[in-house]
């Protein structure tokens, strides 16, 4: 029972890490013409000045790496975490976001480095080893991650990159929203994190996709709280039978649509008989990055088949 | 009854019992007795089974080494120093603890158990207490609750640690009359540490001196309880006093020999 | 009659009376309605029992329940209800049975280092096996072992210690068992840092909802082992005089204690490895069963078995229904009780009543 103490501050902070900081906004300035330094942004470890393009980046967040080698900026990686996986190429070292070993990241020598968690002054100990350091901590709107891929592009000197990054995935999320919000009308979905049914609400990143295409979430009955994160019962989501069930923890716990339909009792959720059952790579499920647009790619061809 | 020979204890490296010698006969009263330390104890405890030991313990001509746990049990009981006497049990389910050597791990108590517990508790003048709670007996009530316990078990033998160490003089009178009765009526044979050697010297048939696990004496009562052997073991200077047949103890003040 | 055999008469030592035995029944016969009645969908006592009726094939019966709640009433809020219920009997019974054997009030079910040999064998589990075992019941089978494995390693450590081979040591070679078994978990744990919520939350404890299938693959241990607990119940109320006084009275007390041990360790595994670390169960249900009645362990165990099973059951209720529709893990439930539990029992035993 000692150990509860100790896993609840890792477990409370992970959560932390994806329900989303504090200070997720940013404004950003930049002296002198586009894509030149120095350049100052505001992140969620405050105001941040980067003097040069950077060269030897190192990234210990999955979502910011994601964010890079789209705006075309993987070249000045060096490193990148444990957890980041994609694209298939990344400089993968074993080098933790969740529990950082200073000495290790600085043998990197990187001139910026990007956090997603700041556990036990990290950020500090690097700025006094004159290393700077970037956090961005989870998305809390699509806003904010627009907001945070632009940053990336003015700390890296792909500021035009990133904007029309950002340009492809509003106008891709907008078409598809449109297309699939008459589709998803009235219907209710159950979103998955793990199979002993923790669910994420419509006040978490992942719920506002939802949102967006005008489903139900069923677990915000369920969130008196408001942590974000309840764990359902297993008879509220086969009495309340959601018509699609998003299965985001294929990757964690080997869940798929048929060992969903296979629990009992589940046969008679609306989902499961038509088949709706959607699987999502874990990763996307969780990140906030250029792979959003999958998420809502994949998200309405379930809702298309649905409608047929 | 009880026969040792060359019985040799170990304990950490040191020999607590070195080389002890001794004989129990039947329904004799043996009383060990010896300054602190000296290792009587450990040799009931030997007797009673509970130490690995060298040498030889026989009862009734079989060493115990041969004898199932059980079988032990049912020829000896033991009356401990310090016995655990739960709180929260009954007197009668104390006393039928003491038939424990006769059930199996799986039996209950049949008619014949509780009839052996009856009777001691009868004999033992504990008519009336069978549901008291032994937390709230007083000392010399718990005293009689586990001869009691002992005299259920029916064995042959009884091994007491300082039976009277707890009591007050009246009980302690009663207690070893009571002893002495039972020894008479069932022929039952007693080993009793006794660290109060005029009681000792009263009851006992035969005593064993030891001494830093040695035997230093073994007779009756009058040949072992010298003023020489008593200053030697004991460093007490005493005088012997013949009375009523027997001797008692009585310690002598003034100058002692240094 | 004799004398002595009229007296015998009134020589009895305090099995199960009927008073107790019908109180705890009828504690259980409730829990077990309140489990089946109370969840997020109401079914409403005549449906319940109407449905069940149906079941048994009762003539003319039939369920007025849609098929979902049908489901839900059968395929989950039953087969919970059944589970919790052997859960919480196992547990409680492990605790009394280690209270008794190593005479220690506070010993629990866990003492042995079951908790932390399972809480191993979840976290390698749930870290390391391949993606297509993960979902499959991998995991029961793991805590299982984990839990096993510990325990016997503690006996090996104690036999192996030079000091007097009693229960003291015993208890002291799982406390060794469970810090390294613990420390590992830990390690484990933190080289894959994104399974945390997966590993916490089994620690936690949890009845899951997995239907029949846990309880048929539980039943069997839990079976056993209260058989076997229960058959050598009274030896336990002897070995509570210490090992010393329990040898002369004929009992061959290290192999009763391996005997107890196995068993209520086998059943520990087993209920631990569906419903991970449900804590306080196998402290509170003994202490207060013993609080409200003072009898010895002849009594005791079975009626932790069938006052465990409610309490779990109802503690399970709350779970279920408090923050409904979102649940709280049953640790947590348990552990609210707990604590003040700890701090009467520590109350009534300090004032001489143990």
């Amino acid at each position: 029972m000692l150990r509860i103490s100790a896993l609840v501050a890792l477990v409370a902070a992970t959560f932390a890490v994806v329900v989303a900081g504090a200070s997720g906004g940013a404004t950003s300035h930049q002296t002198g013409s586009q894509a030149s330094f120095p350049v100052t942004i505001v992140a969620s470890n405050g105001k941040v000045t980067v003097a040069r393009k950077p060269r030897r980046i190192v990234s210990l967040s999955p979502t910011a790496t994601e964010s890079l080698f789209a705006i075309g900026a993987g070249v000045q990686v060096v490193a990148v975490d444990d957890q980041s996986d994609y694209p298939k190429s990344v400089p993968k070292t074993s080098l933790s976001g969740f529990t950082p070993n200073v000495e290790a990241i600085a043998s990197y020598r990187p001139d910026l480095v990007l956090i997603a968690y700041d556990p036990k002054g990290l950020s500090d100990a690097l700025a006094r080893l004159g290393i700077t350091v970037v956090h961005q901590d989870g998305a809390k709107s699509f806003k904010g991650a627009y907001q945070q891929i632009r940053q990336l592009g003015l700390v890296t000197g792909h500021e035009s990159e990133a904007t029309r990054l950002v340009g492809r995935m509003r106008s891709k999320i907008a078409a598809i929203v449109a297309a699939a919000r008459r589709a998803g009308r009235g219907l209710s979905v159950y979103h998955e994190l793990t199979p002993d049914l923790y669910s994420a609400t419509s006040k978490t990143f992942v719920g506002k996709v939802y949102e967006a295409l005008g489903l139900r979430n069923i677990a915000d009955a369920a969130d008196s709280a408001g942590f974000g994160y309840p764990q359902l019962s297993a008879e509220y989501v086969v009495s309340v039978s959601p018509d699609v069930i998003v299965v985001a923890d294929t990757v964690c716990c080997g869940q798929k649509p048929s060992t969903v339909a296979a629990r009992p009792g589940w046969d008679r959720i609306s989902a499961v008989r038509t088949g709706s059952i959607v699987r999502i790579d874990d990763s996307i499920a969780s990140r906030w990055g250029p792979r959003l647009v999958n998420f809502f790619r994949a998200m309405s061809s379930a809702l298309a088949r649905l409608r047929q | 009854m009880i026969e040792l020979r060359g019985v040799t204890i170990a304990l950490g490296g040191r020999p607590v019992v070195d080389g002890v010698d001794a004989a129990v006969a039947e329904r004799e009263w043996l009383a060990l007795i010896g300054p602190n330390g000296a290792g009587k104890t450990t040799l009931l405890r030997a007797v009673a089974g509970l130490v690995p030991f060298t040498g030889s313990i026989e009862i009734g001509g079989r060493p115990i080494e041969e004898l199932r746990r059980s079988e032990l049990s049912r020829l000896v009981a033991v009356v401990p120093q310090e016995p655990s006497t739960p709180p929260w049990m009954t007197v009668a389910e104390y006393v039928l603890l003491g038939r424990t050597p006769h059930l199996g791990p799986l039996a209950k108590e049949g008619r014949r158990d509780r009839e052996a517990a009856a009777r001691a508790i009868a004999r033992l003048d504990l008519v009336g207490y069978e549901e008291r709670r032994l937390g709230t007996l007083s000392g010399g009530e718990k005293q009689r609750v586990v001869v009691a316990r002992a005299l259920a078990q029916e064995a042959q033998i009884i091994l007491l640690d300082e039976p009277t160490a707890a009591l007050d003089i009246g009980h302690q009178q009663q207690a070893l009359e009571l002893l002495d009765l039972l020894r008479g009526e069932s022929g039952l044979t007693l080993v009793a540490a006794m660290h109060d050697l005029t009681l000792a010297a009263q009851y006992a048939d035969r005593m064993v001196l030891l001494d830093t696990g040695k035997v230093a004496a073994d007779g009756v009562p009058r040949d072992v309880l010298t003023e020489t052997l008593i200053a030697g073991h004991y460093g007490a200077s005493i005088d012997v006093v013949p009375v009523g047949g027997r001797i008692a103890i009585v310690p002598r003040r003034g100058t002692r020999d240094t | 009659m004799t004398v002595a055999a009229e007296r015998a008469a009134d020589v009895r030592a305090r099995g199960l009376t009927p008073i107790w035995a019908c109180s705890a029944v009828g504690f259980l016969l409730v829990s077990l309605a309140v489990g089946v009645l109370a969840g997020p969908v109401d079914l409403g006592v005549g449906g319940v029992l109407e449905s069940a009726a149906a079941r048994l094939h009762v003539p003319g019966a039939s369920t007025p329940l849609s098929p979902t709640e049908e489901a839900i009433l059968w395929e989950i809020r039953v087969p919970r209800v059944v589970l919790a219920a052997l859960v919480g009997a196992m547990l409680a019974l492990a605790g009394a049975t280690y209270q008794g054997v190593f005479r220690n009030p506070l010993a629990d079910p866990y003492l042995l280092g079951v908790a932390a040999g399972a809480g191993l064998g979840a976290t390698i589990a749930i870290a390391y096996l391949p993606e297509g075992l993960r979902g499959q019941r991998a995991l029961p089978v793991a805590a299982f072992v984990g839990g096993a494995v510990a325990v016997m390693l503690t006996y090996a450590v104690g036999r192996s210690a030079r000091r007097e081979r009693d229960a003291a040591t015993l208890v002291l070679a799982g406390v060794t068992v469970a810090a390294f078994f613990t420390a590992w978990q830990t390690f484990v744990q933190q080289q894959n840092a994104e399974t945390l919520q997966q590993v916490y939350s089994w620690i936690l404890g949890n009845i899951p909802n997995t239907g029949w299938s846990d309880v048929v693959l539980i039943l069997p241990y839990v079976a056993v082992a209260t058989v076997v607990i229960l058959a050598l119940r009274r030896v336990v109320d002897v070995l509570s005089l210490g090992d010393d006084e329990a040898s002369t009275l004929g009992v061959d007390v290290r192999r009763v204690r391996l005997a107890l041990v196995v068993a209520a360790t086998l059943g520990t595994a087993a209920a631990v490895a569906v419903s991970g670390l449900i804590g306080f169960v196998g402290i509170i249900v003994p202490h207060a069963v013993r609080l409200l009645s003072g009898v010895g362990y002849r009594a005791l165990l079975p009626l932790s078995v069938i006052i465990g099973a409610g309490f779990l059951v109802l503690a399970d209720v709350i779970a279920r229904t408090a923050l409904s529709p979102a649940e709280i893990p049953l640790g947590v439930v348990t552990a609210f009780f707990g604590a003040p539990f700890f701090a009467l029992v520590l109350r009534t035993t300090r004032a001489g009543v143990s």
